[in-house]
Formats: C-alpha cells, structure tokens, sequence
C-alpha cells in the first residue's frame, strides 16, 4: 500500500518499522475473515484491515492518538490470527503494538479507563497482590449486576466475575534432581497469574519433564514476562520486566537449554524480547538469545522420544489451540501430535482459528465482545461431543471453563497423567 | 524485442465524478437523518473512521465518503436508498471491499452501504440443492457450512475466504473451478434486490427457470448499479469423490499454454487449469510452501476429479497431451494436506506478491489459441515499461491475470504501471477477447470501454441501466466512460 | 406482410422505419414457437430464417457462432461432427405444439430453451456466451463475446435469453458447447408414488454421481415413454453420462444405493431415446388438451400436483429432480388454480405452453408478477425498444 511518510519521520526507528510493515499490505481484505472482531461486529474498522488503515492514517499524520481511533485498536485481541492469514507477510504484532504504545504515550484515557488500567497493570502481574486481589473481589461479586448498568463500569463487573470464587492450594514439589547425567537442563517460566489460578499446570510439567530426565533450575529473580502490560501499550514497564527476567536467565549458571513456557502468551512475548529490546544496545544481544531459548513446553516436549504411555486413557480430547500458540507462536501440531502419542483421541472445534475472548486482560476491558465470542467457541466446543479440552494457555483455560460444561486441562497435565503422574482433576 | 519503436500510452489519472456539491453542503443534515435510519454503531461518520473506507483492493485510488451505513436488516437497506434517492446522495455498495478494479471505491459525495453485518446463513435445503444466504455472508462460509454434509457452493474466486457473495453476485465473480462449474451467475437462483427507491424486490427463487424478462441474469455483474442485494438463493452442488491436483512444470510458458490448447482440443475438460510463470512459482512458494517446482518456466496445475479410477483415467490422457508438449516435471499431490496446500498457494498469489512489491493485476480474457501469442506480447510490453509482470491466471478458460510489478510510492513508475495495465488490456481485445473476465470494470477499465464496444453497444447497456437507476446514483462513477455519459444515458419512457 | 432480410444492416434499416411509424413487428425464426405466448398484435412478420450459417466454429476454443436463422440441426450436426453438442440439449417443441418447419438457433436463444440437463449444466441463458441484435431503434448492438469468461459491462446477453423477441431481432449468438459424453446409461427405479420418487431423485443428486437426468414419471404417463416398458406405478430415471470407463462404476454405486428397490437398466440406445422423449414431452404429444410448464423448487412440484388431482383431471411427470413439472390437464386450463396452488405451496412460475387461442387470450400465458417487477421489467423493456413494437403482447 502506498504511504506518505515523510524523511523526517523516517527517522524514529519505530515509525519506520510500522512504515515497512504497512507497505507489505496490499489491502486484499483476507484478514478480516479471520477476524474474531470482524466477524462479531462486521466493522471494517474492527478488523486488522481497518485498523492498520486508522494506524497509518495517524502515524502519516503524525496525530495523537484520539477516541475514534482507541476505540478500534482497543477493541484489537491482538489473537493475531490476521498473521496467520496473511499472505503477503504483513507483521500485524509489532504495528498494533506501536500504535498501543503510541496510545499510551499520547492519549488521555477517561478517568475510569485509566483507574481500572492501573490497578490491572499493578495487581495481575504480581501473584501476592493478585492473591489477595481475589480475596478481595470475592466480597465484591455480589456487585457485579451494578457495575454492568454503566457502559464505563462493565470492566469492573466482568473484572468480579472472572475472579475465581476459590483458589487451589498452592503445594510446591521441589522437582527431583535426575538420576545421573539429565537430558537436558531447562528453566520452567514460573509465571504470576498462573501459578496463582492453576499451580497444577507447573506442578505437572516439573514432574514429567524430571521423570524424563530434565533437569529444571530455579532462576533468581525472574518475574511476570510482561505481556499483560505490554499488551495494554505500557512500553516502560513491559521492557523493565523483559530486561529483569533476561537477566535472571541468563544469570543462571551453566549450559541452558531451553526455557520452558506454559502458558503460549507469555511464549508468544519471550519469543519477542530480541524484538522489543533490539534497540537498547545493552540488552539487544542478550534478548535475541533468550528469545531463541523459548520454547512452548509441547514445542520442546515434541522434540524427545517419549516412552509408551502407562495409561490407556479412552477419552476424546478437543484441543484448543490458543490464538498465541497457533498464531502468535505458530505452533499448531505439536501438542496434537502429543496427545495422540499419549493415547488420546484428539478432535478439533470448527473455527479453531477463532479466539475465545479471553485474550489477557480483554475479557476485563471489552467484556461485551469476549462473552460473544466466547459463547461461540464454546458452541464449538460443545459440538466436538468431547469428555474434555485442552488447550496451552492459562487465559483460554480461565475463560472457557466460565462457559464449558466439560472440564478444561492444561495440555501438560494430559501428558503428564499418561506418562505416570497425577491425573488433573476432571 | 519488436522492432518498432515503442511509445509508452501517456497516463490519464482515471477521474471521478465531481462531488455534488448541494450534497457536501449538507453534510451534517444527511449524516444526522441516516442515523435515526440505522442502529447504533450502524453509521460511521467521524472523519478518522471514514478513512479506511476510502479504498478497496485497487489502492491507487481513493476517496473518502460522506458516511458508512452498516445496516442490518433488508429493511434498513431500504431506508437508506430510500433517503439517499430522495436527496440525491450517490450510493456506493460494498461487501468486503476486496473489489481489485475499484468497485467499492467512494467518492466525496457519497454515502457507503457496507454489507459486513449482513452474514448470516438463512438457510439451507439439501432436498432442493439450495441455500439462503444473506449478501455479507462470506464466499466460503457457505461451502464450510454444508461441507460435513458432502456438499459445496461452486464458483471459488480466490479471495472466496473474505469476498462476500454479494459482491461476488456484482462482479459475476468465477475461480479457479468455473471451467467446470460455470462462474456466479450460472450457480445463482435468485436475489432480494433492494433498488434505489427502496423497494425489495424478489428476483428468482428457489426454482431454476422463472418467467418473464432475465433480470436475475442482469442483476448478476450489474457491479452495484442497478441496486443492493441483500439475499441471495445459491445452488449447491454435491462434492465429487475425489480431487487432485496435479502439477506440469514446462521450459516455456508458450510450452504451457499450448498444452493449454491441446488438452481442451481434446475434450478433456479438467475442472480447472491453473497457470504460473516462474516469477508466479516463487511468489506462490515462498508463502505456500506447496512443493511447486522451482526449477521450471512455466507451470500448469491441472485438477481432475471422480473417483480414484477416473483420475487415474483422466490424467494419462493429459499426461500424454502434456508429454507432446514437452513437460519437464509432473508432481502429483501426494494427499489431501498437499492438495489444499497447492490450491492455497494459488489462492493468495495475489496477495504473496505483496511480499515482494507493490502490484496491480489485469484481467482481460483471451481466446485460448490466443494465450501463447498474448503471454509473449504482455512479457514485451512489461518490459517496454521497464517493469517486471508476474502470471498466474485461469489458463483452462482464457482468463489471464498479469501482476504487473512496481513500486507504489515512486510516483513515475505507477503511472508507467497503470499505462502498461491498460495497453496488455487492449492487448486482449484486439487478441478477440475482452476487458475483464471476472474482476469487473469498476473503474479501472471503465474508460477503455469504447475499445471493446462502441458507443451503441454502452448506450444500449447505459439505457438498461437507468431503468433501474434513472438518476444515476449507484455506483456512479463506474463500469461507463464519464464523457458524455449524461446526455446518452437518458431516462427512458 | 413477412420480411425476412439476409443481412443485419437490412433488419436494422427495416426496424429502424418501423420505430420511426411505430408501427408493431412480430418476431419469428421460422415460427415453430409462434404458439407460446400471445399471438403477437403485429401486421408486419420479421423472420430471421433467411440469415443463416455457421460464421464461427472453433472445436478447440469450444464456441460457435452462428446467424439465428440458422437451422438447429444444421449446428447440432456440425458439433457432432467435432464431438461436441450443445450440452444443454435443447427441447425441441415441434411435437407438443404440432408445429412444423426447423427450429432456429436463434429461437434457442430467444426462448432460453434447455432440456433435462438444465438443472446441472444450466439452460441456454448459461451457455450463450454473446449476441448481435437490433434494438427497438434500428441500431445494431453487440453484447458477450466469444470469450468463456466476461463479466465486462452489463450482460445484456442473460437478458436477451428467454426475451422472446421483445426486446430485440437477434441477429447473431454465441455459444459455448462441451465435448459429447462418451456414453450413458439410465437406472430407473420402479414402482414408486410420486413423493418417494422425488425423494429418491434427490437423494442420488446428493452422491458424487454427476447424475445429469433426473425424472420421475407416473404411471398414468409412463406408458407413453419406450413403448411402455416400465410398468407399476411410477418410474423414476437417474442418468448417468461421461466415459465409458467412469459410468459403469457410477451406476454400481446408484445400483447398490438403491438394492432395495425394483430397479433396471436402460442402456445406451434406448437411454438417449428416453431422455429425448422426456426433453419433449412425448407423453403429451399425441392431443390438444392445455400443458402447462412448471418451475419450483425440487421438493416442493409433486406436493403442488398432489392438491391439484383433488380439484381438476390432469396427468403429470417431472424431470430436473422434480423441480420441472410437465401438467396436462384433462380439460380446461384451470389457470386461477394451478397459479393458486403453486403460490401457496412457496412460489413457483407455470407458463402455459400449449392452450386453445381463446385460452390464451383470456389467460395470462407467462407467469403474473408483483407490480413492481413488472413495472421493472416494463421500464427494461422500453430501454431496448422505446416505441414498443416488438412483439407486442407476446409475453403479457
């Protein structure tokens, strides 16, 4: 597509970036078709077609970001399935995320917006702040009905809803050192919403993976990967959490292998630390090789030979591919060939490439849109006749089992229950 | 190289009407009554949110409309070209703006009707082979929903995952599989028309042959100016036992093409017969990662259907044809993954080439004892312009597609680009064929009409036209040279 | 007075003077139709018969033109020579309204004439890729051409199709034509009632057999059909077209769809005959009484004829998967009545083929429709002929 930018603004790096990333667009329309937003509210400006049209439009004319346009890119999953769906290799990732922090740094959100922003970025993040975040809104629940009444306060009354009516124990297995020389020696992505809402996911994967000889170490200091605020434009504070967990990975003594995510959306945005830091000289380098250490725990799981699975479990499994798996990390085979090697049967949803309106912190801010959407994944689901799903991200897990009326399982937790351990609780 | 001395056509920026300006000056008015026609969230009017509207798939030009209507209803549709009528404000449909000759491309007067919110299946009859289909429905959405149950909706353009069928049903839109299936207007039954004074019309049916006048068949690649479609009655077809697509890797693209020639001399009528040049292949591969042979000139990729026998059956007779006619490799799809990979390269050619530049696609249609002689002469002119093409078109029926390569941001070689787009559609007219084979006119080719018809031929057609539009408010600015337009147009009796 | 010019720039000359004096013209081929439709209130007869010949065949590009007066024959013999028809096989009337002389490949288009493939490979609407006609002022107007795709422009050639001489003297058509199939056979299933038949008619167009006729005729008519071979209460016939290799397996599958029912196999020969018996109506051949040509959905034609026996003496048959209904009935026309009982059971469009003149002139012969597709069509109609003189009345 034809831009206008002038020299000038060539200059910043990241205005040139989103410059080369329009011009690959050729506006053949294809991304609206697997638009989750699109195919919901039938807007061109809720699809990436339209939205990379408002981004350009602004970025040309070198505008603040306004209403008209946050409205649109708020309303973004960033599911990026638009990615997956583009032939002409239009990077969708980075330009959305341009114009998100390009939002953050010039737009003046109204007061409730902002409030209900801060207290996300500040809360979820930080799994103590976010324990107590639940106790807490657990008193708040009964309020939930009020909050819905105003258009600006409907966050607030999701928010309630979302907030799990009982949290698991946490129980904290150190994982067992192999027995002579490991495999491989991993680091687990501890996480910090996950391990609060559903420990049993890293508990799982512990035990499979030192039960097939991988030795998993413990970094220091390592923290939430930054995607939720990353997602919500707050470039300072996603950068800050990129350079403290490189740090603390690549602190860890000795060989590295890999580090193991479980949870695809903090995946999708380790895999972009080399990205998100390439212009910060000190950390660029180092970004670029954690980014590369990454894995998807299917992704490296995949890549060993399994023994014979200890159970013969008869269930049919549908799988759900989280949009930051399938799309944002392209990984759609290797957790279905997983679960098949481990003896399930494995079904797929119609319209699996559709996301189930969870998307980090969108079910809190565009609650309207994630119950629509999730309505019909779970009419997908259902269609599947399948005893349980699965899926690799904690979000997904969180949102479906709101709506499913069959249980939902970590991907890990199948495989580790085949391959001799616990069985999740279905 | 010709002999002769090339003089490049001098570039005519392709003009739109002037904007009325009775209608701008009431800008504020209009936009406030449409509103109370339409839901809310169903008129965009904020002069940022209009942007994105100003285009469709032809980029190079654009205009920003007065409004967006996104109705949801028929009958809100109607309110809207009822108003509209009344004010004299210009109409521009659109489905999912992936028009790639400027059909759905506004102008500063007029108010856009968008049909995105109208997606819905209505409903489905196997018994009767038919489905109901709202116009903002997607092109495959409707071979998706009956799929499981063995059947599909033929005509296949290769946008077919984000076109909507109510643009398919303005365009008369084709695919890859209409040498067998016949393109939108052979696979249509019938249309809720909605016309410029607001009345719904029901044209055709669920029944095959209605009576009197064929206005089905008028309507069906009108490219919205003769009224909206809201619904659409589709045929459907019951899926064949088996497909595979085969693939035939030539030295030369002449090779290719008279292959091309020599199997539908045959009788053998495949049910598409696809045709890549080497630019083509590397584009297509590169997203697809299909297996297409890197290693040839010209590529064919030739499906047969029926049952594993029948293809078995159907492909010797064209690998012999195809083994006169010097074949270098021949790749056959080795399971269902691969065949869908094949196709979806193919697919999206268009819109892989905009990994590797900016491009603009023709669409003339050339008899095919023609294809050889046009291939050859397109390459010549391309490089007249000093620009680079890559094909990759419907070879089974003439149908070419030349993506001519270029940099839209350098201003001399758009022009160069668009001048070179109009002499290879010359090319085709003077080859006995014609200006588009299933893009549409819009206004791309709109004023190279005369070359194809002569002004009897537009009056007569521009006549009909008004029939249904007397004011000339739909879609104005398309499909008929400006020049003139008006005083021949005339409102009938 | 008949004129019957042997050049287009004479039929425009012609046209033209009679526009100028608005003087009606009624428009044939060689007149083996004139009997659909109203008798045109004209003086003056403009025939196409003497512009004939082939102007353009090229087997390997799959498209003929031909002048409109040229013989139907004469164009089928020249394909077949090439391996190639008019795969829409077109009805030729001449039995059913005992008319004679050769029908024309004008007429073909100008009637939008179609035949039992209609409902897979379309009519000659689908087929005719382009025109040459004189409209209402004289001028002579090309539209299509000879290209398998084009969507350049309007396409006039859809709406010259099934005109009827109303909206021009077609002077020149265009078609598209496939290569003959090889070889055919038919199953006819028998024994069954009319629902069952259409069921079982639907039910092997839902299966990959590309089965390219499909009819059901009751017993009351089927006599009529291969000298009465197929007995009990009805017949239900699916073809089978295509390579001598591919029908025999195609017809196992039906065979073995259908183990349950009665059922034989009518071979080569005497399956072209049945079809062309089916294609022109040969049950209703042989007398005078009114038949009416019905178009519905599939599904919907046999319940339409199950109401009408209870109210009025007719026989009928179906083809097109039961979506074409062919109703003769045993006296009068009963046109208030059959248009009533398709209206209800979902809409349908019953054209009057064969009736008295008295019939016709009381009836409306076309099917009615709404006001404003009629005002429409009206208006259509005065943008290829302003002063109305072609063929007037014909289609009201």
């Amino acid at each position: 597509m034809q831009t206008t930018f002038s020299p000038e603004q060539l200059r910043d790096p990241q205005v040139a970036l989103s410059e080369s990333i329009v011009r690959k667009c050729v506006h053949c329309g294809f991304c609206t078709a697997t638009c989750p937003t699109y195919v919901t509210l039938g807007n061109e400006l809720d699809s990436p077609r339209g939205r990379i049209y408002l981004i350009k439009d602004m970025l040309e004319n070198g505008r603040d970001a306004d209403k008209q346009v946050v409205t649109h890119i708020d309303r973004c999953l960033s599911c990026l399935a638009c990615t997956t769906t583009c032939p002409s290799g239009v990077d969708y990732m980075h330009l959305i995320d341009h114009a998100r922090a390009h939002i953050q740094e010039t737009y003046k959100r109204p007061f409730i917006d902002r409030l209900i922003r801060t207290v996300l970025a500040n809360v979820l993040p930080y799994p103590n702040r976010f324990r107590a975040a639940v106790a807490f809104a657990r008193l708040g629940r009964p309020f939930a009905p009020f909050f819905d009444k105003f258009e600006a306060l409907k966050p607030l009354g999701a928010m309630l809803r979302l907030a799990p009516k009982s949290l698991p124990k946490q129980t904290i297995r150190a994982p067992k050192k192999p027995s002579g020389e490991a495999l491989a020696r991993v680091v687990i992505l501890e996480g910090c919403a996950q391990p609060v809402l559903k420990p049993s996911i890293n508990t799982a994967t512990r035990d499979l993976l030192s039960r097939l000889n991988i030795e998993v170490v413990t970094p220091k200091g390592e923290g939430c990967c930054g995607a939720l605020v990353h997602h919500m434009g707050r470039e300072h504070d996603s950068l800050e959490a990129a350079r403290r967990n490189v740090d603390a990975w690549l602190a860890v003594a000795g060989k590295l292998d890999a580090i193991i995510i479980t949870a695809s959306g903090c995946g999708t945005t380790i895999k972009d630390y080399g990205h998100m830091l390439r212009l910060d000289p000190d950390y660029a380098e180092k970004a670029a090789k954690v980014s590369a250490l990454a894995k998807d725990i299917t992704e490296f799981l995949v890549t060993l030979e399994l023994p014979k699975p200890s159970i013969n479990p008869e269930m049919r499994v549908a799988y759900h591919s989280a949009c930051s798996m399938q799309h944002g990390q392209k990984i759609t085979e290797a957790p279905k060939i997983l679960l098949k090697g481990a003896g399930f049967e494995v079904v797929e949803p119609r319209e699996g490439h559709l996301c189930c309106g969870s998307a980090g912190t969108y079910n809190i801010l565009q609650p309207d849109i994630s119950a629509q959407l999730l309505a019909r994944k779970v009419k997908n689901l259902k269609v599947t006749k399948a005893d349980v799903i699965a899926t690799g991200n904690i979000g997904c897990i969180t949102q479906i089992a709101r709506a499913a009326d069959v249980p939902i399982v970590h991907t890990i937790e199948l495989l580790n229950w085949a391959y001799g351990g616990d069985q999740p609780a279905l | 190289m010709s002999a002769e001395v090339f003089s490049p056509t001098p570039f005519n920026p392709i003009a739109f009407l002037a904007p009325r300006t009775n209608v701008l000056a009431r800008r504020s008015t209009i936009i406030a009554d449409l509103s109370d026609l339409l839901p809310k969230e169903g008129l965009v009017s904020e002069p940022r949110k209009l942007v994105p509207f100003e285009t469709d798939g032809f980029t190079a030009y654009r205009n920003v409309p007065l409004a967006v209507a996104l109705p949801e209803t028929t009958a809100q549709v109607a309110a809207v070209l009822k108003y509209c009528h009344n004010q004299g404000v210009p109409v521009i449909p659109r489905g999912a703006g992936t028009s790639l000759c400027g059909g759905a491309i506004p102008q500063q007067d007029a108010v856009v009707i968008g049909l995105s919110k109208m997606n819905r299946i209505l409903d489905i009859s196997y018994e009767d082979r038919c489905a109901r289909v709202q116009a903002g429905v997607t092109n495959i959405a409707i071979s998706d929903a009956v799929s499981a149950d063995g059947f599909f909706y033929a005509p296949d353009p290769s946008s077919q995952l984000a076109c909507t069928i109510g643009g398919n049903i303005a365009m008369n839109s084709g695919g890859a599989h209409c040498l067998k299936y016949g393109v939108t207007t052979n696979n249509l039954l019938g249309v809720k028309l909605v016309t410029i004074d607001g009345e719904i019309l029901e044209i055709g049916g669920d029944m095959l042959d209605s009576g009197g006048l064929d206005l089905l068949g008028l309507v069906c690649g009108s490219e919205g100016q003769l009224g909206i479609v809201t619904e659409a009655t589709v045929r459907l077809l019951a899926k064949p036992l088996g497909q595979r697509p085969v693939m035939f890797g030539f030295d030369s693209p002449e090779g290719a093409s008279e292959c091309v020639s020599a199997i539908i001399a045959t009788g053998v009528i495949p049910v598409a017969i696809e045709f890549m040049d080497k630019p083509a292949i590397q584009i297509c591969e590169a997203f697809a990662k299909a297996g297409y042979p890197l290693d040839v000139e010209a590529l064919l990729i030739i499906e047969v259907e029926g049952s594993d026998a029948e293809m078995a059956d159907q492909l010797a007779m064209i690998v012999k044809i195809a083994q006169a006619h010097n074949v270098k490799v021949i790749k056959e799809s080795q399971s269902a993954t691969e065949a869908a990979l094949i196709w979806k390269g193919r697919k999206s050619a268009f819109g892989a080439t905009g990994r590797i530049a900016d491009y603009i696609c023709m669409d003339g249609t050339v008899p095919l004892s023609k294809l050889s002689y046009v291939l050859r002469e397109t390459t010549k002119i391309v490089a007249n312009y000093g620009l680079r093409v890559a094909n990759v078109f419907h070879a089974g029926d003439g149908n070419m597609h030349p993506l001519i390569l270029y940099n839209v941001n350098d201003p001399i070689e758009a022009e160069k680009a668009e001048a070179c787009g109009m002499d290879l559609l010359r090319l085709c007219v003077d080859a006995g064929g014609c200006l588009t084979g299933e893009h549409g006119v819009g206004i791309e080719k709109r004023d190279l009409m005369l070359h194809q018809f002569t002004q009897i031929d537009l009056d007569q057609q521009m006549r009909a036209r008004a029939a249904f539009d007397a004011d000339w408010l739909l879609n104005p600015s398309k499909v008929f040279p400006l020049e003139g337009r008006a005083a021949r147009a005339g409102k009938t009796e | 007075m008949m004129f019957t010019p042997d050049t287009e720039a004479a039929a425009a000359a012609f046209i033209g003077d009679c526009a100028k004096q608005r003087s009606p013209v009624e428009i044939i081929g060689n007149g083996t139709k004139r009997g659909i439709g109203k008798t045109a209130t004209a003086q003056t007869t403009l025939s196409s018969s003497a512009l004939s010949g082939i102007v353009g065949y090229t087997p390997s590009e799959m498209v003929i033109s031909a002048k409109t007066g040229t013989p139907l024959e004469l164009i089928k013999a020249s394909l077949a020579e090439n391996n190639q028809e008019l795969a829409f096989d077109p009805i030729d009337y001449c039995g059913l309204l005992k008319s004679n002389g050769k029908p024309t490949i004008g007429a073909v288009a100008a009637a939008n004439l179609s035949g039992p493939r209609r409902f897979v490979i379309g009519a000659a609407r689908d087929a005719l890729l382009g025109v040459r006609f004189v409209n209402g002022q004289g001028e002579i107007v090309k539209n299509g051409g000879r290209v398998m795709k084009n969507v350049t422009g309007l396409d006039l050639v859809k709406l010259m199709a099934g005109s009827w001489g109303t909206l021009g003297f077609l002077t020149e058509v265009t078609f598209k034509v496939l290569p003959l199939a090889q070889t055919e056979t038919t199953l006819a299933l028998l024994g069954l009632e009319d629902a069952a038949g259409i069921a079982a008619l639907a039910s092997a167009m839902a299966t990959h057999c590309e089965v390219t006729g499909a009819a059901h005729v009751p017993e009351i008519v089927n006599a009529a059909l291969l000298n009465g071979q197929f007995k009990g209460p009805g017949a239900t016939f699916l073809r089978i077209q295509g390579s001598a290799q591919s029908v025999p397996s195609r017809l196992a599958f039906l065979q073995q769809r259908f183990a349950n029912m009665e059922s034989m196999v009518v071979e080569e020969y005497a399956s072209r005959q049945l079809w062309q018996q089916i294609r022109d109506v040969h049950p209703f051949q042989h007398d005078y009484r009114p038949v009416w040509r019905v178009s519905m959905a599939p599904s919907r034609g046999h319940e339409m004829v199950d109401v009408l026996r209870r109210h009025a003496g007719l026989a009928a048959f179906y083809d097109w998967q039961g979506g074409l209904i062919w109703l003769r009935m045993e006296a009068g026309a009963e046109a208030e009545l059959v248009r009533k009982t398709i209206a209800a059971l979902g809409g349908g469009h019953a054209t009057l083929i064969r009736a008295d003149d008295t019939t016709k002139h009381t009836t409306p012969v076309f099917q009615v429709q709404t006001p404003a597709i009629a005002a429409l069509s009206a208006r259509v109609r005065a943008a290829f002929d302003p002063a109305g003189i072609f063929n007037p009345g014909k289609m009201g």
